[in-house]
């Protein structure tokens, strides 16, 4: 039984244009269809007690995207995730859930995410000439991208944000990208920039046929940790 | 597709659309919406068919819309048909292609939807097996200028009738004729018009002579349907929650049908007698079922003018109870101003108290009556002072220009009024009064057909905007409490021209729509050039359509559609109006207008009062 909750959900492509704010839209009238007894803020314009971990982008699909919700009064674990389901349109599903003990608020936390890329080249790649690219790529010290920001474009040098990247065949022009990049309310690289990125300083034209996110972290001390286990404690 | 803007409105999927295998059904019916997917999920009338048509077992009713300019160029890139967002199925694969007309300025992407989907655009085009092109919707009115691309319209209310139109084609199905004896068949119920089965002759002067049947077995005037008891037919609660926000995304709940007040400009006003209601109990219901199954945050009463319904009180009560314990707003628009709506605004909106709008029309009394508005400077003057004593400090004016009988005087009227509000408002105790701003917008009156107005010529161009600069320097001059906001001039005209058209201007639209004309209504897609450019074309003057005074003896090409109102009623509000002399509502007693035939709504009631047809029609 639990009244604070952080849980797990996915994503998949019938949903996946939906943009961030929609999503949040779409959770809220899915609590209402469930009945399920979100608490509310205070005010002149209430919103239900729901903070995502970060905002998804329109194109991704995703197996672990974390949420923290609030309600008046305990429900067990799995009833919360079984009526929460059953206000939710097919293609996006609640998971799991825990019961979320400490204060700190999932946003705040998240701080890097791993993603699967999949793409398509011009032509037929090797494995070899495809890592060769990464690493060349990896080897700068200063990548900058103009990135959109609330005082326009700007120049970011995302090379510190990538943490790791490589890539495996999957067909003869295809390659499935794994990066891990830092993610967050702080220092966020998003998959459509790191891309971007890539065409620029490899000047490799890619088509894009997949983006998924894998996982979000949050850290402590260095250490990579699953939301959950901070939830814990 | 992630190039394009919101692809969220070309996916589907969203909460509560039908899914049904397209295999197991006898009739697969599009429902098309000629404007964006943001526009077209706002309409109740396409949320009410959807729901009708999907209910019957036979019948898998889906959903398209105009895409949007990014995304056609996609589907043309890509060489892809426009198709439906329920199973992305192609229009020209449907049995039945309907359109909703809900203004003219939409007509241009009727064309290029039928052609996206693989349709012929004309409807002489279409063969064996393709779609049936249909149309319905307050525009059908006037169906005239699209009587060349749509196989037949219904017209007035489609509950009913378009279940009658699915029946008649499974009949017409198994009896195994031609595409002709569908059309014969459907000419034969009650508010279906097949315009292929009617000619229309011309006098030399381009005005119409005569519509006639082309065989007798066709019916001489079309009579509008209508619904009865509005308690009696479906309502849908299950509605369609969009992912991407639309512009009216909430539940909407339909009070009533009709209006009691007969503006003389209005065309709601008339097309839709007489009243009638739903019950406030019924209403309730469908409040609660809407939001257990739809999950919105918001519930709006929908009508053309929620203080005449009479089970508002009733209602209200039960649905602030309701609302305030499930957390959501409820939202009551087209109030008229009076202690009653204020105490209900002041319980409900809990925000701040942001504008208001009033809707005078006329910037002078003379001119009010001319169009039978009914209200008074005192009246509206007192509103406002009740608005402002309440806390509103920001408040929205309409009026139209170019109204019949209008002079300068008139239109100086219109900052006048601001004027004295704001001086008037001054003098109210606290901060609102000296705080009050007024935005005054004014639209171009367009002259629509059955209404008083329908022989009247539209005010020139040069006019309007003579009109138009005159009080924008006069309000500049003498405030800076007052915005003032005016409509285009142009697309007014071209409105004007759409509404009341022949069917020759069929071919002007095609001209304007091959020469890139879409999204019309939208100011950065709207070409008054290329349109100028068609009519020259076509051998058509707009002035012909727009500002021509028509005499009452001529006929007007929608006169073979039966709308229930008569054409010698409309004639005398007409005279009445050059009097200016006012008409009662049907609130207060009948002006035996001809919307009694259907027997029904306030008619009756009125009757029951002791209120016999056509008694003292003047106030």
């Amino acid at each position: 039984m639990a009244r604070m909750l952080r849980f797990k959900f996915s994503r998949d492509e019938s949903l996946k244009y939906i943009a961030h704010l929609d999503v949040l839209r779409l959770f809220e009238r899915a609590t209402k269809r469930a009945r399920l007894p979100v608490a509310y803020t205070q005010g002149f314009n209430p919103r239900q007690k729901l903070v995502f971990g970060l905002p998804m982008s329109i194109g991704l699909t995703s197996e672990a995207e974390y949420a923290d919700i609030e309600l008046e009064e305990e429900l067990s674990l799995q009833d919360f995730i079984s009526r929460m389901n059953e206000g939710l349109p097919r293609g996006i599903r609640v998971l799991e859930a825990v019961e979320q003990k400490n204060k700190g608020n999932i946003m705040n936390q998240i701080t890097a995410a791993r993603y699967e890329i999949h793409l398509k080249t011009p032509k037929a790649m090797s494995l070899y000439e495809m890592d060769t690219l990464i690493q060349s790529l990896l080897e700068r010290e200063d990548i900058s991208v103009m990135k959109k920001t609330k005082k326009g474009p700007r120049p970011v040098n995302i090379r510190p944000m990538i943490y790791t990247l490589s890539a495996l065949k999957t067909d003869i022009d295809a390659f499935c990208l794994e990066a891990f990049l830092s993610a967050g309310a702080e220092n966020n690289l998003r998959v459509d920039l790191l891309m971007e990125a890539f065409e620029q300083e490899t000047g490799l034209k890619v088509s894009i046929l997949r983006m998924h996110r894998k996982a979000l972290y949050t850290s402590t001390y260095n250490e990579w940790k699953n939301p959950f286990e901070v939830a814990n404690g | 597709m992630l190039s394009v803007e919101k692809p969220a409105k070309y996916t589907g999927n969203e909460w509560n659309m039908v899914r049904k295998d397209p295999g197991k059904v006898d009739v697969r019916f599009a429902f098309c919406f000629p404007d964006d997917y943001e526009i077209g999920m706002s309409h109740l009338g396409m949320k009410i068919l959807y729901h009708v048509l999907n209910k019957r077992e036979d019948t898998y009713c889906e959903r398209a819309f105009a895409p949007w300019v990014d995304m056609e160029a996609l589907l043309r890139e890509k060489g892809l048909p426009l198709y439906t967002l329920e199973t992305f199925t192609p229009l020209c694969e449907f049995d039945m292609v309907g359109f909703t007309l809900q203004y003219e300025m939409s007509y241009t992407n009727i064309l290029n939807m039928l052609e996206l989907g693989g349709i012929p655009v004309w409807s002489r085009d279409r063969t064996e097996g393709m779609p049936f092109v249909i149309a319905g919707g307050p525009c059908a009115c006037n169906p005239e200028p699209l009587a060349d691309f749509i196989d037949f319209f219904v017209i007035g209310e489609g509950e009913e009738v378009t279940l009658e139109i699915i029946d008649a084609y499974k009949q017409w199905k198994q009896a195994g004729e031609d595409r002709q004896q569908f059309l014969k068949r459907v000419s034969r119920i009650e508010g279906v018009y097949v315009p292929s089965l009617y000619q229309v002759f011309y006098y030399e002067d381009g005005t119409v002579m005569d519509v006639l049947p082309v065989s007798a077995d066709v019916p001489d005037t079309v009579k509008r349907r209508i619904i009865k008891n509005l308690d009696a037919v479906d309502f849908p609660d299950a509605i369609i929650v969009p992912y991407v926000g639309t512009v009216h995304d909430r539940i909407m709940l339909e009070l009533f049908r009709g209006c009691v007040r007969g503006c003389r400009f209005c065309q709601a006003g008339f097309i839709y007698r007489p009243v009638r209601e739903r019950s406030h109990e019924k209403l309730f219901e469908l409040a609660k079922a809407s939001v257990e199954k739809t999950g919105y945050e918001e519930i709006s009463l929908v009508s053309l003018s929620t203080s005449d319904y009479s089970g508002l009180p009733d209602l209200c009560n039960n649905l602030i109870e309701y609302t305030e314990k499930e957390k959501v707003s409820l939202a009551v628009p087209s109030l008229r101003v009076d202690n009653f709506s204020l105490g209900l605004m002041e319980k409900i909106s809990k925000v701040r108290k942001s504008g208001l709008t009033f809707a005078p029309e006329a910037g002078t009394q003379r001119l009010r009556d001319v169009i039978n508005k009914g209200i008074t400077d005192e009246d509206l003057t007192s509103s406002i002072r009740l608005a402002v004593a309440g806390g509103w400090t920001s408040v929205k004016l309409y009026f139209m220009l170019g109204l019949p009988t209008e002079t300068m005087e008139d239109v100086e009227g219109i900052d006048d009024m601001a004027i004295n509000l704001i001086e008037t408002c001054r003098t109210i105790p606290g901060e609102s009064g000296k705080a009050l701003r007024i935005t005054l917008s004014t639209s171009c009156f367009v002259p629509k057909p059955f209404t008083p107005f329908q022989w009247e010529p539209m005010d020139s161009m040069e006019n309007l905007m003579q009109k138009q600069y005159h009080l924008k320097d006069r309000i500049k001059k003498r405030t800076r409490k007052v915005e003032y906001n005016y409509h285009e001039a142009k697309l007014s005209l071209l409105e004007a021209v759409l509404a009341r058209g022949d069917r020759r201007v069929g071919q002007v639209i095609h001209a304007a729509w091959k020469k890139g004309c879409k999204f019309d209504g939208w100011d950065e897609f709207f070409s008054f050039e290329k349109w100028m450019e068609a009519f020259q074309e076509c051998g058509l003057s707009p002035e012909f359509y727009a500002n021509r005074k028509r005499a009452y003896s001529e006929v007007l090409p929608w006169d073979h559609i039966d709308m229930g109102v008569s054409k010698e009623f409309l004639k005398k509000e007409n005279l009445k109006a050059h009097e200016g002399d006012l008409t009662r509502n049907c609130a207060v007693g009948c002006s035996n207008c001809g919307a009694q035939v259907y027997g029904t709504g306030i008619c009756i009631k009125a009757k029951q009062r002791g209120l016999g047809y056509g008694q003292d029609a003047e106030i």
